[in-house]
């Protein structure tokens, strides 16, 4: 019976506002982007803005089709799905295309598959059923996190090699936000802190390619290296200060338009906003994002299962890093790192796994009406 | 429904997570305020100050280029160098009234007033407000000065600097120094795919296109360097205000120059061929080469085009021109085409024929004027025939049926072994872009590609060069080269050296043996003995010295030097218009005409092989070879020149005419 009662009422159950306020921050990712890919001198990059309406679109199915699947099938698809990204992500380490000096993604033909973006989904996945299957009201012990944590090193390692730290990074926060939120228990929390500070330096010293390390230091003084990322993370602050309140205009931002900002349509798109929308158009956009993730948090805990919960706090949570790390580097405030700012910036291979991921948030708010 | 079931079942433990929210909740509220914080600071109380950095203090990367490397020949004289530019520019936004600035510019830069409005309204149309269009490109010293002097009263007046590639010779070896210009959204990726971050080209770099300014590129370009220029958008200098924003930037980043290329080329030998060339009005190749070590000495292709034109960027028009030119101007035909060698191959022939055994010096063929073979006559360029005529004899006069005799003792099959022994049919490897194999047939070759049987017939027509065989020039002259050599094939090389900006040698590339056909080798188990190349030069120093030599005009009277002509009929005609005067031909229907040849006979110091496409006869490639010969020895060797000299006037030969003018056909 409950069964029919649901088939009937299933599109008015629909969270309309969570979707209504992905739409929005489509909305101004697209007129963002029209104006990062018209400038005097970036003729070939019209196309792009077509391109990512396409990209939207799929994003739009994908959406659609993760909030009518019952996201419990994800239970058992999770495993599965993590074997087989984690073979494309050894893969494209051996066949992938180079793309900015970093193996990434699979050229299959005009679409370019890019393992790692799809791995923090399916990370999460992984990470709500294996809590889900064993709870641990006191918290977990030290024996009990470590397949876990072997699940978030071994792609973390992979992707940090290829290497793009930035994304690497992203996971392990992703997870981090995960242990804390399934509760561990403090000894082991403590023992974890103080084996981060040791490993560190040794990974500073060991693993860092030369170029990761430049952009941290970098970071710290950005004269150090006036012509690469020093250069980058100024000119964004520029552009970001020079909007002031409202902005200089619809595609009127100089620095953007004269190309003093690199890389404007994907990584730098925040910068491109605020120069020409000033303070009201980027704390509007960050409105948005904070009221996706209130929503999303108040999703979590209506949920009538743990499955759920952790779905939509991974879910959440990449989608909170990604706009933070975002922000922080185009607003001067962290190192620069490759991370794209989720549904603005250009890219079908971040926007895809999101909009994917925030479908399925949208399948939980849904089932929470089940009783 | 079970599913329903379980989930009644967790209901109760999903209570567990409830009073962790409030914890998410404080996160999203911490780093929402960091962000707002940050924003506000940048934007509202930092924000004037960088409205006015981002508008008129702007520290704008303005990239240095690097100095391009010079070209230099093997004397160390200039061949290609770089030479500033000024170019002007106007960026339309800036520009208050493009009417009245055009008008007071135009008397500046001798333009007329509507030109640059237009030009400007075009830029603007296309490529928005912001980009600085180019209003004249290279203007003189007068010109930087006098727009220097207005550019304060003229918003959106800039002057820019550019280098510009000088090719001292012009059109002269355009195809093997090839030319320059900005690199395409194309190649970006592809050139940049083996490069580190630090190194990457950019849009709007100037890279090598062709030639060895793209084979060498990575060598001649440097490294860029850069300046942080604080400049309004307007292209004035301001100061004020750096600090705040960049904690201190140094200025410059130094530029590494490129390094300089010598060659081989010998920049004087390089132009008496050219010139000699356009003198005889004369489409096709040279190529010049030093059989002991394999040093190209000059290179050349007619017509040509002049690259100067390109390193500013190339005219649609010109451009248009020169790809759709039937004597494709901008290819080096030197290397990367082939053609029928004709005569030429007769000397090859010989060697393989004197090797097996199948002729002696003395033996001797009749030539009454054709051969006949299964039902077909095959006919000699010599109408009524040589009569009986032996090595020397057929070489001198080029007798088709002689050869025709040759080929049909011999077989396909083994005149290609003697043929590949001496280069032919494979790439020499020079240090050259896209260079073509050529092609030595044989009967496996045919039934592999064309699925036929090798007919009786083809070997009478191979034998003379014409048929499947095709060589490069380059080619050619390497095959006469080793018969002059009596057997020495270096691997032709083109650059010498690789030398640092500081003049410290990088790289420098030393003469390969790449075979000996004296000696065996374990590949193939062709020998040519000394004795067979000694007969063969003589028979090719007769060419020129013989009374009856086809190359006879174009001798160096008292030098002892060996070669053969050749002439490549394109079209198959009825018999009368075979022996049908060429020149009344179209011109695309004219026979091609080569000629190869080595000097002095003993210890040869030069190879050159000349073709002369629609040149009618190989004679037409003869005062080329002349011109080049006597170039080269008279300024290296000038010794052997005087002693020809004396000699000649003691020997005073009687120059008879040219055998052009005596038979209207030369050889076949």
């Amino acid at each position: 019976m409950a069964l029919q009662v649901e088939e009937r009422t299933t599109i008015r159950k629909v969270d309309y506002n969570l979707a209504l306020v992905v739409l929005a921050l489509n909305l101004i990712g697209l007129i963002n982007l029209y104006s990062a890919t018209h400038g005097p001198n970036s003729k070939g990059m019209n196309g792009l803005f077509w391109s990512q309406i396409i990209f939207m679109c799929i994003g739009w199915i994908a959406y659609a089709a993760g909030t009518f699947i019952d996201y419990r099938i994800f239970i058992r698809l999770a495993y599965p799905f993590y074997g087989i990204n984690l073979c494309l992500l050894f893969l494209v380490t051996i066949i992938g295309k180079t793309t900015l000096g970093a193996q990434r993604s699979f050229a299959l033909g005009p679409i370019h598959l890019q393992p790692s973006e799809t791995m923090k989904v399916v990370l999460v996945f992984v990470l709500a059923r294996y809590f889900y299957n064993q709870a641990r009201p006191e918290g977990y012990r030290l024996k009990e996190l470590i397949v876990p944590a072997l699940l978030v090193l071994i792609p973390a390692v992979f992707i940090i090699k290829q290497p793009d730290l930035g994304t690497g990074l992203l996971l392990v926060a992703v997870s981090a936000t995960m242990f804390l939120f399934v509760k561990i228990q403090n000894r082991v929390l403590v023992g974890a802190t103080i084996l981060i500070c040791l490993a560190v330096p040794l990974g500073w010293k060991f693993s860092f390619k030369e170029y990761q390390k430049n952009r941290i230091l970098t970071f710290m003084n950005p004269a150090r290296d006036p012509r690469g990322a020093g250069y980058n993370s100024i000119q964004s602050k520029i552009a970001v200060g020079s909007g002031r309140i409202f902005g200089k205009g619809f595609r009127k931002g100089s620095q953007g338009q004269l190309e003093f900002l690199p890389e404007r349509h994907t990584d730098f798109i925040f910068s491109v906003l605020s120069e020409e929308h000033g303070f009201v158009g980027s704390m509007t956009t960050l409105s948005l994002f904070g009221l996706l993730f209130l929503m999303g948090v108040r999703i979590a805990s209506q949920s009538k299962d743990k499955f759920g919960a952790l779905m939509v706090v991974g879910s959440m949570s990449i989608l909170f890093w990604h706009m933070f790390i975002n922000v922080g580097m185009t607003t001067g405030i962290l190192p620069i790192v490759g991370i794209p700012l989720p549904l603005i910036s250009y890219g079908g291979s971040n926007l895809l796994p999101t909009m994917l991921s925030l479908g399925i948030v949208s399948s939980v708010s849904l089932r929470r009406f089940l009783f | 429904m079970n599913a329903y079931n379980d989930w009644i079942e967790n209901s109760d433990d999903v209570k567990e997570y409830q009073e962790r929210y409030s914890y998410l909740y404080g996160i999203i509220l911490v780093v929402f305020l960091i962000l707002f914080g940050r924003l506000w600071f940048l934007q509202i109380i930092k924000g004037s100050e960088f409205k006015r950095f981002s508008e008129q203090n702007q520290i704008k990367e303005e990239r240095n280029p690097a100095p391009r490397g010079m070209v230099l020949d093997r004397n160390g004289q200039i061949l290609v160098d770089s030479l500033p530019t000024f170019n002007v520019t106007l960026t339309p936004q800036y520009t208050v009234n493009l009417e009245k600035t055009a008008l007071e510019l135009a008397p500046i830069l001798s333009l007329n007033k509507d030109e640059i409005v237009e030009k400007v309204k075009t830029s603007r149309k296309q490529n928005g407000v912001f980009k600085p269009v180019r209003i004249k490109e290279n203007i003189n010293r007068d010109e930087v000065a006098k727009i220097e002097a207005v550019k304060i009263d003229i918003q959106g007046l800039n002057v820019e600097m550019g280098i510009k590639r000088n090719y001292l010779l012009g059109e002269n070896g355009a195809q093997l120094f090839g030319y320059t210009g900005e690199i395409s959204r194309e190649e970006l990726p592809v050139l940049n795919s083996g490069r580190n971050e630090d190194n990457k080209l950019r849009a709007g770099d100037i890279i090598g296109k062709s030639g060895l300014e793209k084979r060498t590129d990575t060598e001649l370009r440097g490294i860029d360097g850069a300046q942080f220029v604080e400049v309004d958008a307007r292209g004035r200098g301001v100061q004020a205000g750096r600090d705040l924003i960049t904690g201190g930037f140094p200025d410059e980043v130094d530029s590494v120059p490129g390094r300089n290329i010598t060659l081989t080329i010998d920049k004087d030998l390089q132009q008496v061929a050219y010139e000699s060339m356009l003198k005889n009005k004369r489409i096709g190749s040279v190529v010049a080469l030093n059989p002991a070590n394999g040093e190209i000495l000059a290179m050349v292709n007619a017509p040509s085009f002049d690259p100067n034109h390109f390193s500013t960027g190339i005219p649609t028009d010109i451009w248009a021109e020169l790809v759709n030119d039937p004597f494709k101007p901008l290819r080096n035909k030197v290397i990367q085409d082939h053609f029928s060698p004709g005569s030429t191959f007769k000397a090859i022939v010989a060697i393989a024929a004197l090797s097996e055994k199948i002729i002696t010096p003395s033996s001797t063929y009749f030539c009454p004027g054709f051969l006949k073979y299964g039902r077909r006559p095959y006919h000699c360029w010599m109408k009524h025939g040589h009569g009986a005529v032996n090595i020397y004899q057929a070489l001198e006069r080029s007798c088709d049926v002689f050869f025709y005799h040759l080929g049909l003792e011999l077989g396909i099959d083994r005149i290609a072994k003697y043929a590949r022994r001496l280069g032919l049919g494979i790439r020499t490897g020079i240090n050259l872009d896209n260079e073509r194999g050529g092609l030595i047939p044989d009967s496996e070759w045919k039934k592999k590609t064309l699925g036929e049987e090798w007919q009786g017939g083809e070997n009478l027509s191979n034998a003379i060069g014409q048929g499947f065989i095709l060589v490069t020039p380059l080619q050619l002259a390497q095959a006469y080269g080793a018969i002059g050599t009596e057997g020495l094939l270096y691997r032709p090389f083109v650059v010498k050296k690789i030398v640092d900006a500081d003049g410290h040698a990088r790289q420098e590339f030393n003469p390969v043996l790449a075979h000996d056909a004296k000696v065996r080798e374990a590949t193939d188990d062709v020998i040519i003995a000394p004795e067979t190349f000694e007969i063969v030069k003589k028979a090719l120093t007769l060419v020129f010295s013989g009374d009856h030599g086809t190359g006879h005009y174009y001798r160096i009277p008292g030098l002892d030097m060996g070669g053969k002509t050749g002439t490549v009929q394109l079209f198959q005609f009825t018999a009368e218009s075979v022996f049908a005067k060429c020149e009344s031909r179209e011109l695309k229907q004219r026979n091609n005409g080569w000629m190869a040849a080595f000097a002095p006979e003993k210890d040869p110091k030069i190879a050159v092989a000349v073709h002369a496409e629609h040149g009618c006869h190989g004679t037409a490639a003869g005062p080329v070879i002349h011109d080049v010969i006597y170039a080269y020895l008279k300024k290296y060797y000038p010794d052997t020149i005087a002693e020809a000299e004396k000699s000649k006037t003691k020997k005073k030969v009687v120059v008879p005419k040219p055998v052009e003018t005596t038979n209207e056909e030369t050889d076949e």
